[in-house]
């Protein structure tokens, strides 16, 4: 791996991070009027165009945006219209939290699907693959919202084993975490399994066991290694997902404070400053998790060049 | 493989232990204390601002208002000593109750009147409220405890917004803090605000009027219906807002306040086929109002009659009577309009208010039934409202709700019922003279009667498709008692914890 080839990665994350700020900026200000939304149906068309005028949206777009540029340079990203704050302060505010949901469901997707695909890979079509298939194929169609009710009504209400929302305690990040982790484990444990499927019948495998390798090391060591790839792309790409989209859902139904109750809110509340840097914030974190996943190939499968 | 699993199952149920201590712990002592949970957070806690359900909720237990409702919504007073009197037609003259401190130790006198009143005025500010305060022109300190407020022309909501407007500490409205560290005169004060997670209060223990019961009153935020429920149910929470007429039955308790969310849709009086009344008559007698409140609303709505306004609210006309259901007649008087079968667009929004979908798809099937082609149009809220503001072309029909936090009928009169209203449909002369005539009249009797000459006027024209009031409901459990007011204000004063 080369510097090069850190600098050109770079260099096109940027790209993709302007380009996304461009185009939202552009079609939040075409789609809709904040000050409508925001003030009440008797205020005074003086009232209203006095909320326009403070807020800079009478002014012609591109002087809007160039204005918007200037200070994004300098990392300022405005006030939020709807919390009259700082709107970068709101999305360092809640982003912990969506991390630590994301983080945590995506690395129990991950423990609980490799084991499972892998040990039915071993012997397909038998009792234990067709159970972890069926399973897969249960988790990864189940929808989000209505699963996260599920595990509310039997772990909270009728358990009384965990509680229904919020957070706070490793308690109430059980169940936000499984409701995120679960599809994903489908999708991850099917993938898993078939490319270990294609690797145990590569001749190097066969080769291996016929020359009385233990079966645990042909498959923990050699197979294994080289079935992550795919596992791994499908990984960072539930990441993304997870980060950009299915966690506005777990953290709705959880009441979970993070991002994506922040993002329902200014779409909504046609907020869009704050809009604005959530989607800028959640770009860069986009292309970071595919700077690493390029990273880690590599790391995995020393074949890959870097270029 | 066995290992990893095994200690797997030994860290779940570690876990699921732990957080059913922290509920167990919680649990003990939760006497006096009570957890509320709303639909949203306040986006501030300043009181002066923002038109915002979580703030309202919050603040309404810690600032108060020179006049108070009753839980029956008569106007009484609050921390004014007496109701005030006029001095002349605009200005109003309050003597102040005597000995009250805000929460910070900052007495409250005529200072913090006008300093309230001042601040909410003040264009710097950019209150989204102002329009509730804008015939106000200011409050002129006579001493200590008296006040005088002076408005731009006779007031006759004067008292309602009084009722609206909280007093703020003139000191500590200053200070950079004042959004996040709210202080009144009421009897709960704030102990934190946790940013997505929580709101707490506390009882005040120097309140002036009678001591609350409730001593400590926990605020969670949570959008979703069906896990405000399931917390419910879960002795989670004790009180969950915006219960859905649907999840009645599954709630140990609930509360609810009559009508205080009125939908309608106002046809088009100025051109088209609506222009013509016995068309606008026909669209009222085709809707089965009576179903759609049970139906629908699950019998937590009652029929309209036949006015825009709610029965509790001041300028309500109790003689007129809802538009029958009769679609035979409606027909009979489409084909004498000569509009049988004519094309109506219905303009509407989803997901904004209480099954507004739904309401709009029921009324075109009830108006398709008599004969109509209806062209339904459920466009985004800013889509919308850009339709509903549209001063130079009126939609046809469209579908609004309306709640008046003043209870008092000028501020939905003068949006919807006036020519000039901004969500108007009609070009009657005559009935905007009636409304300007109310607004400046000050005397409460002769006002109510010119009130009810707006109302017959208005059903005899049929500006208005009426359909029925929704009650606003609220899940309770088992150990609270608590009527919430005519108002629906959220007032943790009231409400009682029985074991």
């Amino acid at each position: 791996m080369s510097a090069g080839f850190l600098l050109r990665r770079l260099g096109h994350g940027i790209v993709v991070v302007l380009g996304v700020t461009i185009v939202v900026f552009i079609v939040t200000r075409m789609v809709g009027d904040p000050v409508r939304v925001m003030l009440p149906i008797d205020a005074s068309d003086e009232q209203r165009q006095a909320f326009a005028h403070h807020l800079g949206l009478d002014r012609p777009l591109p002087a809007q945006f160039a204005d918007f540029f200037a200070k994004l340079a300098r990392f300022d990203f405005g006030e939020s219209l709807w919390q009259r704050r700082p709107a970068i302060d709101i999305v360092l505010e809640r982003l912990p939290a969506t991390l630590e949901l994301v983080l945590v469901g995506m690395a129990l997707a991950l423990l609980l699907a490799i084991p499972l695909g892998v040990i039915a890979a071993l012997r397909p079509g038998r009792g234990w693959d067709r159970a972890t298939v069926s399973l897969s194929l249960l988790g990864l169609s189940l929808p989000q919202f209505w699963l996260g009710l599920l595990l509310i009504i039997l772990f909270a209400v009728e358990w009384g084993l965990l509680p229904t929302s919020g957070r706070g305690t490793p308690g109430h990040l059980i169940l936000p975490a499984l409701t995120l982790a679960l599809p994903a484990t489908g999708r991850l444990a099917m993938i898993a399994r078939s490319s270990m499927i294609d690797e145990l019948n590569q001749p190097y495998v066969q080769t291996a066991i016929a020359k009385g390798l233990p079966l645990r090391r042909v498959v923990g060591l050699h197979a294994l290694r080289n079935a992550a790839n795919p596992v791994l792309t499908l990984a960072g790409w539930e990441l993304i997902r997870s980060l950009a989209g299915y966690a506005v859902v777990v953290e709705t139904v959880f009441a979970w404070p993070g991002l994506g109750y922040v993002a329902i809110q200014a779409i909504q509340r046609q907020d869009l400053v704050l809009l604005q840097t959530v989607v800028f914030v959640v770009a860069i974190m986009v292309v970071a998790i595919n700077l690493a996943m390029d990273l880690v190939y590599k790391a995995i499968d020393p074949r890959i060049q870097l270029e | 493989m066995k290992v990893g699993l095994r200690m797997a199952r030994r860290a779940v149920v570690l876990a699921c232990a732990g957080a059913s201590m922290w509920a167990l712990a919680a649990g003990a002592t939760r006497a006096q204390e009570i957890v509320i949970a709303l639909g949203s957070e306040p986006t501030t806690l300043d009181p002066q601002i923002r038109q915002d359900g979580g703030e309202r909720a919050v603040n309404d237990n810690i600032y108060e208002a020179l006049i108070f409702r009753t839980p029956k919504g008569e106007l009484v007073p609050g921390l004014a000593a007496e109701m005030p009197r006029l001095l002349d037609p605009t200005t109003w003259q309050f003597r102040l109750r005597a000995g009250v401190k805000f929460h910070n130790g900052e007495p409250f006198t005529a200072d913090a009147v006008v300093a309230s009143i001042a601040r909410m005025l003040d264009p710097a500010v950019r209150s989204e409220n102002l329009s509730y305060f804008s015939t106000l022109v200011r409050a002129e300190k006579v001493d200590d405890l008296t006040v005088n407020v002076v408005t731009k022309a006779p007031d006759s909501v004067f008292l309602s917004r009084m009722y609206w407007l909280k007093i703020i500490p003139p000191q500590h409205a200053r200070s950079p803090g004042f959004a996040t560290q709210p202080v009144g005169t009421g009897p709960y004060r704030l102990v934190e605000w946790v940013r997505g997670e929580r709101v707490v209060l506390a009882a005040n223990p120097d309140y002036w009027g009678a001591k609350p019961g409730v001593q400590r009153v926990t605020y969670r935020f949570v959008s979703e219906i069906g896990t405000r429920l399931s917390g419910l149910l879960a002795r989670e929470f004790d009180i969950i807002s915006n219960l859905q007429p649907e999840y009645v039955k599954r709630a140990p308790k609930i509360g609810r306040v009559p009508a205080l969310e009125v939908p309608v849709v106002i046809p088009n009086a100025i051109s088209g086929v609506t222009a013509d009344a016995r068309v606008r008559l026909a669209l009222n007698l085709a809707v089965d109002k009576k179903a759609i409140a049970e139906k629908l609303f699950g019998g937590f709505a009652s029929v309209s009659d036949g006015q825009f306004i709610s029965a509790t609210w001041f300028g309500h006309d109790p003689t007129i009577n809802a538009y029958p259901y009769d679609p035979a007649k409606a027909r009979a008087l489409l084909k004498e309009a000569g509009a049988g079968g004519a094309a109506i667009e219905l303009v509407g929004t989803a997901g904004r208010w209480l099954k507004d979908r739904e309401t709009v798809e029921a009324i075109a099937a009830y108006w398709q039934a008599v004969g109509l082609k209806v062209d339904v149009k459920i466009l985004e809220f800013d889509g919308y409202l850009k339709r509903l503001f549209d001063r130079q072309s009126r939609p046809q029909a469209i579908y609004v709700s309306h709640a008046n936090p003043l209870l008092h009928a000028d501020r939905t009169l003068s949006d919807y019922y006036h020519e000039k209203g901004r969500g108007s449909s009609n070009k009657d002369a005559e009935l905007a003279a009636l409304i300007e005539r109310a607004r400046s009249e000050t005397d409460p009797a002769k006002q109510a009667e010119i009130y009810h000459m707006v109302m017959k006027r208005a059903h005899e024209q049929a500006y208005f498709v009426t359909l029925v009031g929704i009650d606003v409901l609220y899940g309770l459990s088992q150990r609270m008692d608590w009527t919430p007011g005519v108002d629906g204000k959220f007032l943790a004063k009231d409400m009682k914890v029985t074991r």
